[in-house]
């Protein structure tokens, strides 16, 4: 069964302007353990497509069409109530600047644990703590213990998305979105974050929605590729078959 | 590092005290370049019967005759061991006349400081939180207006309604005639003042946080907070607030000499014992020595709270921290 189904989303912002669709008709599946890439130039609507499923929108947004399934269920009139449950336990999200995506004046330690908190309230505080150390190491963060007391201006780069990626682990979701996951960060560093989403995804099993606009990024990580331009997805299948199928052509992915 | 520290104290200490000393060389040249009489304070009527010898011999008798740097020195000489002079008008130690006082001002400020900082952040928060709706702008509305009227004015009106018309509350003064020790007569004699201080300023920092609040609202790390599974006003509450916090209290760190001087106009109105009707008394009636004081501690503590707000920010909020423990992973960072 897919993990995650979308039949044929509409999202549209009602500006005093006039109407904007940002999201047409939009259909795909996740399945259990895989790496979807939405790939498609700036401002073709990925961002819209991954916040409107989970309903992080603005209210001059609006889903005007389309249903959407999590493992069988609809969940597309799913209440604020309902969809807060999900968001911390089976979906999780990794942002585009790691920099402004943590709380500048909490320790980042503390941010891991709330998402943990919320997760699993069973959990004493300090098992939380041990649990949080835990989670900085498996995404590669070093002297775990000491990083999680450090706030977030005291980190590079790569260090922070690596602690937002800690964070988004702590729901243990079946589904993590990736927006633009890499983009703030140097190649270097890019590729290393990206080896860790295919090592997380080996080892939890979990899917991955990852949004880009760089062919390169999709054809490391992606086992399928979901083209999109103006809103609509005009294109989805193996990497392979889509990369040939749209003429990218590999000297355009490896600059990536 | 220690010694480094040290050093800095006493550079602010040093740079306090400067400014202080500065002040003082003002305030002393201006009220004394300012028209009127000190004698008119310390004889009163009497003056006019007084011959114009009598009249010199008193002054030199106060000392007032010699040329204003030599008064001033001899001022400070005897500041600095503690002997700031005599009033004039109520012919005891200065320090005795202001320390009569000087409780109920800080009664008064205090008080109104401190609702002032919860209510600010209260309403703040409530704004921030249904921000545009109906609600929301009939409060900055009204609070656009209240703020706008003046304080001696809303006094006048409270004082109108509410200890003429109505009657239900005492129109000046800081307790009645042999009831001084009575808690609640104090009270109801603080009730309307106390309106005055807190509905003059309350809305400028409520707004303040209010607007602090929408942009932060807005920040990146809102979403991240909401992808944890937290509910927009959980957000709002816990991760906002937090991050406005710092600058809220550097505010605050400034405001509170600024929201105590707004209760010299009030107390001045409700004819209420506290140092503003002290320090207006003694400005227009020369009583020099007595001006000299409570403009120092006025002095004091703005310098004070200003420098306290300047080590706020600097102390509690963490992004500023980010030089100090570079060590490891900077390597990363290049």
């Amino acid at each position: 069964m897919d993990v995650l189904k979308v039949e044929n989303l509409s999202v549209s912002f009602y500006r005093p302007e006039g109407e904007i669709e940002a999201v047409k008709n939009v259909s795909f599946s996740l399945r259990e353990g895989e790496i979807l890439a939405i790939m498609g130039e700036t401002g073709c609507g990925k961002s819209v497509l991954c916040k409107s499923i989970l309903k992080l929108l603005p209210d001059i947004a609006k889903r005007k069409a389309g249903h959407i399934y999590v493992r069988g269920e609809e969940i597309t009139e799913y209440s604020e109530k309902q969809m807060q449950k999900l968001r911390g336990s089976f979906f999780s999200m990794v942002f585009q600047n790691p920099m402004t995506a943590l709380h500048p004046c909490m320790s980042v330690g503390e941010q891991i644990t709330e998402a943990l908190r919320l997760r699993q309230p069973t959990l004493s505080k300090r098992e939380r703590r041990q649990r949080a150390v835990e989670l900085m190491e498996l995404v590669g963060l070093d002297h775990p213990a000491e990083r999680a007391k450090q706030y977030p201006s005291q980190l590079s780069g790569g260090m922070a998305q690596r602690c937002v990626i800690a964070i988004a682990l702590a729901a243990e979701p079946a589904v993590l979105f990736a927006d633009e996951a890499t983009t703030a960060l140097d190649v270097t560093v890019q590729a290393q974050i990206l080896e860790l989403f295919l090592e997380l995804r080996n080892r939890m099993g979990m899917s991955i929605v990852l949004i880009t606009h760089n062919p390169g990024v999709a054809a490391l990580t992606a086992d399928r590729v979901a083209l999109m331009k103006y809103g609509e997805i005009t294109g989805i299948g193996d990497v392979e078959e889509i990369f040939e199928k749209f003429g990218y052509n590999q000297n355009l992915i490896s600059c990536g | 590092m220690k010694n480094l520290g040290i050093i800095r104290i006493l550079y602010h200490a040093g740079k306090f005290l400067l400014s202080i000393l500065v002040l003082s060389v003002f305030v002393f040249t201006i009220s004394r370049l300012a028209p009127g009489d000190p004698l008119y304070a310390y004889y009163g009527e009497r003056l006019e019967k007084m011959g114009t010898a009598e009249q010199e011999q008193a002054r030199a008798r106060l000392g007032l005759d010699e040329p204003i740097p030599v008064q001033y020195a001899r001022w400070l000489q005897g500041a600095l061991r503690g002997d700031f002079g005599i009033s004039y008008q109520y012919k005891t130690d200065v320090k005795e006349v202001i320390a009569v006082r000087i409780g109920n001002t800080l009664l008064l400020g205090g008080l109104g400081f401190v609702l002032i900082f919860v209510l600010a952040l209260l309403l703040g928060l409530f704004c921030a939180w249904r921000e545009d709706r109906a609600v929301d702008r009939l409060i900055c509305k009204i609070g656009t207006v209240t703020s706008c009227i003046p304080e001696f004015w809303l006094s006048l009106l409270l004082l109108l309604v509410f200890a003429v018309w109505l009657g239900w509350l005492p129109g000046s003064g800081a307790y009645s005639v042999g009831k001084e020790r009575s808690l609640s007569d104090r009270a109801l004699h603080l009730i309307l003042p106390l309106a005055v201080v807190v509905l003059g300023h309350l809305w400028y920092y409520a707004f303040q946080v209010r607007n602090r609040l929408l942009e932060e609202v807005r920040a990146d790390y809102v979403l991240l907070a909401r992808m944890k599974g937290l509910s927009g006003k959980q957000v709002l509450r816990r991760h906002c607030l937090r991050s406005a916090m710092p600058s809220y209290l550097s505010m605050m760190a400034i405001a509170f000499p600024h929201i105590l001087g707004g209760t010299y106009v009030v107390e001045t109105v409700f004819s209420y014992p506290g140092i503003g009707t002290l320090a207006y008394e003694s400005a227009r009636y020369k009583d020099y020595n007595l001006l000299m004081v409570i403009s120092l501690l006025t002095g004091i503590m703005v310098t004070f709270c200003s420098m306290l707000a300047q080590g706020i920010n600097g102390r509690i909020d963490p992004r500023t921290r980010g030089s100090v423990t570079v060590g490891r992973g900077e390597a990363d960072r290049l």
